[in-house]
């Protein structure tokens, strides 16, 4: 297969998605508008409030937010005041002619969910009807506050994060909302390729709260298994379900690697990487008893104490605290060692492998004033091409367009 | 009984590790019939991965590996034999979809790369997922999600200011990536569907997981600002942190971003005068005040009086907590399935639901090889003499 072979045209050419959204929500018609679907923004007017959330940048239209601008490029906007019967009636106009609505709770109130699905079901009963709420659907719980970062902790995240003598650390990104409008645009997928084969609409709602648990792996098994509670850990830690403690992140010359040499589990990977670093080690004249006292990666690391771990972690620190990331990195690619370097934003906007593969694309928006690069090509589809790039569009600036359309279908059927 | 999206889909599943696996595994929760083909040689390297059954390390015994295989079938099979072919072709005229994860090369070597499998089934949808991307100076140097995390920037934006990047729980890459996989699997299924025409999909856990840190990347190239962890801080926020709470490790997330939160906070706390004195003098010493207010308190208590005032507030859950959580019970979160080795445990089931057609667990994992007969004859129609010629050449154990 040749990369010529790509048409034009993304796999969801013809799918048009409606998002009333905030953070979550517009990360689920990003992943949509990326794969080819036409999505329309309804924001009240003056826009709605994530065009202002942190962080701000400096455009020609004066501040706005490079999240919203990051997850919005490529969508149009309409104005629509969805509490309003001109603004509800427009939305019965568009709903019937879109295949997926997204919504999610940091824009709608519960009420306002259900009696909007309820327009829009009368109106298109095909339509998906897409919301991402903290806690999910259908339970006494269904309508409590929560925030990204109280839903880090309830999913179980935030606990297994950070250095033991400080309290546990979030990830400092919004990483629940933005993984539960990727999951939401799955998920809103699998249920209007049912739609497409059945005619069968339905409500596909997503828990942030089980969006964070999916990114523990093996803490509830862990816990029914072993009644182990794993313990944070910052730069060393217990890996997996481990019992001892392993250092993870390794300071070097100029800044930091992840590297798991010893005690992380089995495969043959790992002992392949631990004796590919022990060749360098050799070559460079660093040898130590410790280093093959036993064998790290294999059977009988889960009985190995506690301090022959730390000993062999002090003669490997020696080695790695010599080199620069650069050294470390090209080493490690060559001769297959397990190691990355712990990316800044800059680094990953630099980083070779990226660039190689041409993850960034050129995004020009006059309006703006803006010559940026997005991290837009994350997948490669040889039939079905990613979306072109064009800019996050003003507010309102396809009103006018798209509801003339659509009063013509109104006024045709 | 309604039918799952994906019944009558036909997967088979080489993927192994964890992004992998957790997507096909949605295809298998909603009613694809995936066959998860491992090398019996060389089995899914999570296998070994704990916790185990017992504590006893053992090839059937892995919680970690049991949770990512619910509803999937298990085939055993030597994919380094010369002839594995003869079983891997019939599986490949069968599937819709063919998925897997290894590092780029291994498929082709097998000659399962893409361009071979169109040719024994041109509607087949191909899903390649690694680490780096199946091309690239990286390409070949392999790595986990732990890597992955750090070359998208998750862990560089966790931790404390002053100390070393935090190494978040989890593989995380993998985490984020079976999410962006579905979606552009999904896609290729309904443009199959609408035109008839299968296609290759190739994706690289660092890419979906970039995505995360979009923002701050647009922010470095506008204003040279480059984005930074900062603990439990929030700009912005009047009060964003975790306070200690009663009992060994029991810590509670506050969060108050504006005045009546704040006054309704301080009230709950029952020391305005405090606390507004300690917002006066900065974040430490407000934070040192809130974390005094809390260490006595039971945590489970005070989120319950948090919600009730409108405070966002959460306890930061164990494992434990997760499975006693009132909230998960209600959301039907974890299905309990039952092992031959390994009992019955609670396996975590989607963050979705379809009101219409629900996901549902349908079986514990596979022991390895453990549905090898079953899926050779019944879906591949291979008859006994034709499985014990398999096993006298040593392509089946």
């Amino acid at each position: 297969m040749s990369k010529d072979t790509v048409n034009s045209g993304g796999a969801l050419q013809g799918v048009r998605v409606l998002e009333v959204s905030s953070l979550s929500g517009a990360v689920c018609g990003r992943v949509l508008a990326d794969l080819g679907a036409e999505v329309i923004k309804l924001e009240p007017p003056g826009g709605e409030k994530a065009r202002f959330d942190a962080p701000l940048i400096p455009t020609a239209n004066g501040e706005e937010s490079a999240s919203w601008l990051a997850y919005n490029f490529g969508k149009k906007s309409v104005v629509a005041e969805l509490d309003s019967d001109a603004g509800v009636a427009d939305f019965a106009c568009l709903a019937k002619t879109a295949d997926i609505i997204v919504t999610d709770f940091q824009r709608l109130s519960l009420a306002d969910m259900d009696r909007l699905e309820a327009i829009a079901r009368k109106a298109n009963p095909a339509v998906i009807w897409t919301e991402i709420l903290p806690f999910g659907r259908g339970h006494e719980y269904e309508d409590m506050p929560a925030t990204d970062t109280t839903l880090q902790a309830l999913g179980g995240h935030l606990y297994l994060n950070g250095e033991v003598d400080r309290p546990p650390v979030r990830v400092g990104l919004p990483v629940g909302l933005i993984q539960a409008g990727a999951e939401a645009s799955n998920a809103a997928l699998m249920a209007y390729y049912h739609a497409l084969r059945t005619g069968e609409g339905q409500r596909v709602d997503v828990s942030v709260q089980e969006v964070v648990i999916w990114t523990l792996l093996n803490t509830t098994m862990a816990w029914q298994i072993l009644s182990l509670n794993e313990m944070r850990g910052g730069a060393i830690r217990k890996e997996r379900a481990n019992r001892f403690y392993t250092r993870l992140v390794w300071p070097c010359q100029d800044g930091y690697v992840v590297f798991g040499p010893v005690g992380g589990g089995g495969g043959s990977a790992r002992m392949k990487s631990y004796a590919a670093l022990l060749k360098w080690m050799a070559e460079e004249g660093v040898t130590d008893e410790i280093l093959t006292r036993h064998d790290w990666n294999g059977d009988g690391q889960f009985a190995i104490p506690q301090e022959d771990y730390d000993a062999v972690t002090e003669v490997i620190k020696g080695f790695i605290e010599t080199k620069t990331s650069g050294d470390l990195i090209a080493r490690a690619v060559r001769d297959r060692i397990l190691m990355a370097p712990i990316n800044s934003i800059k680094d990953i906007h630099e980083n070779v492998q990226f660039r190689d593969r041409g993850l960034f694309k050129p995004l020009h928006d006059e309006a703006r004033g803006l010559d940026i690069e997005l991290p837009a090509n994350w997948v490669r589809m040889s039939e079905t091409g990613l979306a072109e790039m064009s800019p996050a569009p003003a507010v309102g600036a396809d009103t006018d367009a798209l509801l003339a359309d659509v009063s013509k279908v109104k006024e045709a059927s | 009984m309604t039918k799952g999206i994906f019944e009558g889909l036909k997967v088979a599943d080489f993927t192994w590790a964890a992004a992998g696996p957790i997507a096909t595994k949605q295809l298998a929760d909603n009613g694809a019939t995936v066959v998860k083909i491992e090398s019996f040689r060389h089995p899914d390297s999570i296998r070994l991965g704990g916790p185990f059954i017992d504590d006893k390390p053992g090839i059937n015994r892995s919680g970690f590996f049991a949770d990512f295989h619910s509803s999937k079938l298990g085939i055993g099979v030597d994919m380094n034999h010369a002839e594995a072919l003869e079983i891997i072709r019939p599986l490949i005229e069968w599937a819709d979809i063919v998925a897997e994860s290894f590092r780029p090369g291994i498929m082709k070597k097998w000659g399962l790369d893409y361009d071979s499998l169109r040719k024994i089934n041109p509607r087949i949808i191909m899903l390649s997922s690694s680490l780096y991307g199946a091309d690239g100076p990286w390409s070949q140097h392999p790595g986990y999600g732990a890597q992955g995390a750090a070359l998208a920037g998750i862990q560089h934006m966790t931790g404390w200011p002053d100390m070393p990047p935090a190494v978040p729980k989890g593989a995380y890459s993998d985490s984020v990536s079976p999410r962006y996989a579905l979606a552009a699997l999904t896609a290729a299924l309904i443009h199959r569907e609408k035109t008839g025409e299968g296609q290759y999909v190739e994706m690289s856990q660092i890419e979906a997981t970039a995505q995360l840190v979009a923002p701050q990347l647009l922010d470095l190239q506008v204003t040279g600002t480059e984005a930074q962890r900062a603990g439990n801080f929030k700009p912005g926020a009047i009060l964003h942190g975790v306070y200690p709470c009663a009992g060994e490790e029991r810590w509670i997330t506050l969060e108050c971003e504006d005045e009546t939160q704040w006054e309704a906070l301080a009230a709950l706390l029952n020391d305005a005068e405090g606390l507004n004195a300690a917002r006066a003098q900065g974040r430490d010493a407000l934070d040192s005040r809130v974390a005094q207010l809390t260490a006595p308190v039971d945590a489970f208590e005070l989120m319950k009086a948090c919600r009730a005032a409108g405070v966002p507030a959460g306890v930061a859950y164990k494992g434990s907590d997760l499975l006693e959580d009132p909230i998960l019970e209600a959301r039907d979160h974890f299905w309990p399935l039952h092992h031959e080795e390994m009992g019955t445990l609670k396996y975590n089931g989607p963050a979705y639901r379809h009101n219409k057609t629900p996901a549902k667990l349908r079986s514990a994992s596979p022991r390895l090889g453990e549905h090898t007969d079953q899926v050779l004859t019944e879906i591949l129609g291979f008859t006994a003499d034709d499985l014990a010629s398999f096993r006298d050449r040593g392509l089946l154990q």
